[in-house]
């Protein structure tokens, strides 16, 4: 008898290593990983205020002055994922609790303390008060997204490197704001529409799915009929019809997108747990008398979780893309940047700026290729019959 | 000897897997004479397949290579040929039939038009009419009943032993000289093995081919081989006429698979004083440990629009069985009759139509889930299939424990852990083995590890559901060995659903036949397997392959100590 050279990689961690070895697949989590800093830092990486400076030897940051709701809310969050991330005596299951109960202390705490001045000028910036220092650190982009440059008679619409007196990388759109920075601040919303219209679709898919799939019978079909009904909508015309009546809403588009588009992943889980239900580590955890909950979420999701995984790699690309259509058709958020409003605005302008299609065009399709690139090689990591070709055992 | 149609010589065949080299076959010789079968023994992973489809050809070539060796059928070298050459010798005079009835037929084409197409291919200028002819001859050739008018039916409307013989009628019908058959009866029942080895026999005694055949066991080695090759991790150990090799193995590694056969190993004496007296009745005032009476369980056929129910599988139908406390109770079958099913009813995994089960005298059936739980730590089972009886994406701890915290046994989770640790020593693994996850394990240790599980509940009884059939015999001998171990110390009862009839006679006290939902025979093994009542157990009985009368009598003689 052979004995099989064994190794002591867990499940998860020979996943995550396959999924990592191709270039492509590379190259997707740097960009991925560019955004999610891009989005976390975006006021210290482009604003119209100091980071730090001294005034007759007093030290401010007026960058932390002015802090919105918000940024504050997102730095700490990214900061307990960070934290959580390195906690790796608690098991997932407690990470991802503590990362959410931090995230909700976060926000209320953010709401209740931080208090931005509510009047906002950036032309102030420019005046003595703040240029007459000691000395001061600005941002990498000294220019906020929303800041016109009025005072500086920013004519708009000028090529990268074609201003006077001031240098912006990516040019500056009709109203004369820079176009780098309102790219840096619109991966706040790409980022956010992707992952929190993709969460919800996978909260409802998981927990349909999963009662279709476990219970069978009378459950399954009752469930089957609503995914169905609720494949037929239309997301796009229904994201238009809510804009008609309601109003513009970040939020009320995530919610949308998301309860419009869980039935691919509800059909997932509940295949994976109609095959699970009868393998025999899963007859064997009920012949224990193991608990419904220990059955369903410890014996049963994880080992099916997998291609549902794949799913919203892809779901998340989609998001996206839904949220640029929806402002390239001037039905999108209108006070902060987006990366499809930016191609509304190169679209309506008189003449062809082609630094306002090139740059926001550019991010989506890199956002989208890179999302389904993770999903693919995600996809190619987990199939068996794959793996077993790159040195599995037969 | 006469003439070798096929010489094999100093062959070596590498498998190039991510970056290492696999010495899948390593300097193997044979020669198969005109007319004779040579049979490749060996385990899984000894490179016989490999070796087969290294003579067709069949390897993908940017994984395969032939570092040395000939392959000389007629006189032609098969490696020095190009692959159109090759191609034409492909069918016509080597043919090849595989493992897996359900999957080597085209589901999508008739079994006609499979046929024609070969032979078409191999005579071009064959009419369709005469196609036709000769395809209903090659099938009537293989003994399938009606063959004319089952031209026309589809893969899945023949059962396994049928599409076997349609794949047999297939790889004849150009006439090849040289059959490789890659262990064609494993996944078929054996009444329906006794018939294809039949048929193969005296296809080969009409046609005069030679036959290359790969088996891992040695019963049908006695049946088909003239000459017998034993291959351990790639190398040839050993090779000579059947009779020599099984009568009188020169090489310790075939001494070693033929002691490990259920039907070679040294029977245990067995504690029969305990329940029974010399009749093997059981005393009266024993009642049985687990009590099945008049189950049913029967699967409801859905059809229509409203999804009327117009007829029932009946898998398990009016069965009554008794286990008795501390005996090991067989239960035997072929594939579909149930026997898996029954097992599964018992543990309340599948939900009974009608009947009822005791276990001390506690009937299951009607019990909520919750009235249930208790009673679980009663009854555990162990499973058929090492892949998927262990949860991939649980430490080997978590299996073991989870359910020890459930029932409440143990006080804190470092006595689990304790406990668990035993449990695995019981089943003589090492304690640190805790510590990984199921796929770092090798099949059988899987299996150890799975009746582990089914022991950390202390149980009374367990449910094996064919939990030796997919290891090698070495492997089994041992699993077997440390049941009856286990047996032994715990007192324990077991339900051993088998196919096996050698592993029956070798494990069991007691042994049920089961066909078609139905009891046909039970009683004390002894009786059952020497003394057959029963028409099909007679007919189970006479379809298993044994190793030749030469062993018989030693074979006796040893059960006779025993008893």
């Amino acid at each position: 008898m052979i004995e099989h050279v064994v190794s002591r990689e867990s499940f998860a961690s020979r996943i995550w290593r396959r999924t990592l070895e191709g270039v492509g697949v590379k190259v997707g989590f740097a960009w991925v990983m560019l955004l999610v800093f891009a989005a976390v830092f975006a006021p210290f990486l482009a604003n119209s205020m100091p980071l730090l400076m001294s005034k007759e030897g007093v030290i401010s940051a007026p960058v932390l002055q002015y802090l919105s709701v918000e940024d504050v809310w997102i730095l700490a969050t990214f900061f307990i994922a960070l934290a959580v991330y390195l906690l790796r005596r608690l098991s997932t299951g407690k990470r991802i609790l503590l990362f959410m109960l931090g995230a909700l202390v976060a926000a209320v705490l953010a709401n209740l303390f931080v208090k931005p001045p509510v009047l906002l000028i950036y032309d102030n910036f420019r005046t003595a008060a703040y240029t007459e220092v000691d000395w001061r650190i600005m941002p990498p982009v000294p220019y906020a997204p929303t800041d016109y440059l009025r005072d500086l008679n920013s004519r708009g619409l000028e090529a990268p490197f074609a201003s006077e007196g001031r240098i912006h990388l990516m040019g500056t759109e009709e109203n004369g704001a820079d176009v780098l920075s309102r790219m840096i601040h619109a991966c706040r919303i790409s980022l956010s529409i992707g992952l929190i219209a993709s969460g919800i679709a996978l909260l409802i898919g998981v927990v349909v799915g999963g009662l279709m799939g476990y219970f069978s019978g009378i459950v399954d079909i009752l469930g089957m009929r609503l995914v169905e009904i609720f494949e037929d909508i239309p997301t796009l015309f229904l994201l238009l019809t809510f804009v008609a009546f309601f109003g513009r809403s970040l939020y009320m588009m995530m919610v949308i997108i998301g309860v419009t588009g869980w039935s691919g992943y509800a059909r997932y889980v509940r295949t994976e747990f109609l095959k699970l239900r009868k393998q025999d580590y899963v007859q064997a955890a009920v012949a224990s008398g193991l608990p419904l909950t220990s059955i369903l979420f410890r014996h049963m999701l994880p080992n099916g979780v997998a291609p549902l995984l794949v799913a919203v790699s892809f779901g998340v690309a989609g998001a996206i893309l839904s949220e640029a259509t929806l402002s390239f058709l001037g039905l999108g958020v209108v006070d902060a940047p987006s990366w499809g409003q930016m191609l509304d605005q190169a679209v309506k302008s008189s003449t062809f700026n082609w630094w306002m299609a090139v740059f926001p065009g550019g991010a989506i399709f890199m956002t989208v290729f890179s999302y389904n690139l993770i999903g693919e090689a995600f996809r190619d990591a987990i199939d068996p019959q794959l793996a077993r070709k790159t040195g599995g055992d037969k | 000897m006469s003439q070798p149609l096929l010489e094999v010589r100093n062959l070596r065949t590498y498998l190039q897997s991510g970056d290492r080299e696999v010495r899948a076959v390593d300097d193997v010789s044979f020669s198969i004479p005109k007319g004779e079968t040579f049979c490749l023994v060996g385990e899984s992973g000894s490179g016989k397949s490999v070796c087969a489809l290294s003579v067709i050809r069949l390897l993908p070539q940017g994984i395969a290579s032939h570092p040395s060796g000939e392959i000389v059928l007629n006189g032609q070298d098969l490696l020095k040929l190009d692959d159109p050459r090759i191609r034409a010798v492909r069918g016509s005079h080597i043919a090849m039939i595989f493992q897996e009835p359900m999957t080597s037929l085209n589901p999508v084409l008739t079994i006609g038009e499979q046929i024609t197409e070969t032979l078409q291919l191999h005579y071009p200028d064959m009419s369709d009419a005469e196609a036709e002819q000769r395809t209903i001859m090659a099938l009537e050739q293989v003994q399938i009943p009606h063959a004319s008018s089952r031209f026309r039916d589809y893969p899945h409307q023949l059962s396994g032993g049928q599409r076997q013989r349609v794949m047999i009628a297939m790889a004849l019908a150009c006439k090849p000289q040289l059959l490789i058959a890659d262990e064609p009866t494993t996944a078929l029942d054996v009444t329906v093995q006794a018939e294809i080895l039949r048929l193969m026999r005296k296809l080969q005694d009409d046609t005069g081919m030679s036959m290359l055949f790969i088996t891992h066991d040695f019963g049908v080695v006695t049946q088909m081989a003239q000459w017998v090759g034993v291959m351990q991790q790639g190398k040839m150990v050993e090779v000579g006429s059947c009779t020599e090799v099984l009568r009188n193995p020169q090489h310790p590694y075939t001494r070693q698979l033929l002691a490990a056969l259920p039907e070679n190993l040294a029977k245990p004496v067995r504690g029969r004083s305990l329940s029974q007296n010399a009749a093997g009745e059981l005393a009266a005032d024993q009642a049985p440990l687990v009590q099945i009476r008049d189950l049913k369980v029967w699967f409801p056929i859905k059809k229509g629009l409203l999804r009327r129910t117009v007829d029932y599988v009946r898998a398990v139908d009016d069965v009554s069985l008794d286990i008795p406390q501390g005996e090991i109770v067989a239960l035997v079958g072929e594939s579909g009759c149930g026997k898996t099913t029954l097992g599964r009813a018992v543990l309340q995994l599948e939900k009974p139509t009608a009947g009822s089960i005791q276990i001390q005298g506690q009937e299951l059936i009607g019990l909520s889930a919750g009235e249930l739980r208790p009673l679980r730590r009663k009854m555990q089972i162990a499973f058929q299939d090492p892949q998927s009886s262990l949860n991939p994406r649980l430490l080997i701890e978590t299996t073991l424990a989870e359910p020890m915290k459930v029932h409440g046994i143990g006080a804190n989770h470092e006595e689990r852990i304790e406990l668990a640790a035993q449990l695995l020593e019981s089943v003589q693994l090492k304690r640190h083995f805790l510590w990984r996850y199921p796929h770092e394990f090798s099949g059988g240790q899987r299996q150890r590890i799975g009746l582990a599980r089914a022991l950390t509940l202390d149980p009374e009884f367990i449910v094996c559901d064919e939990i030796t059939s997919a290891l090698d015999v070495s492997v089994q001998a041992e699993i077997l060995q440390l049941l009856l171990s286990i047996r032994q110390q715990r007192n324990l009862s077991l339900l051993f659903i088998t196919h096996n009839i050698g592993v029956v006679e070798y494990l069991s006290d007691r042994t049920v036949v089961m066909y078609k939902g139905k009891i046909v025979e039970q009683g004390l093994t002894e009786q059952v397997c020497s003394h057959p009542q029963q028409a099909y157990t007679q007919k189970l009985l006479s379809a298993v392959p044994r190793l030749k009368v030469e062993n018989k009598p030693f074979l006796k003689l040893n059960k006779e100590i025993a008893l």
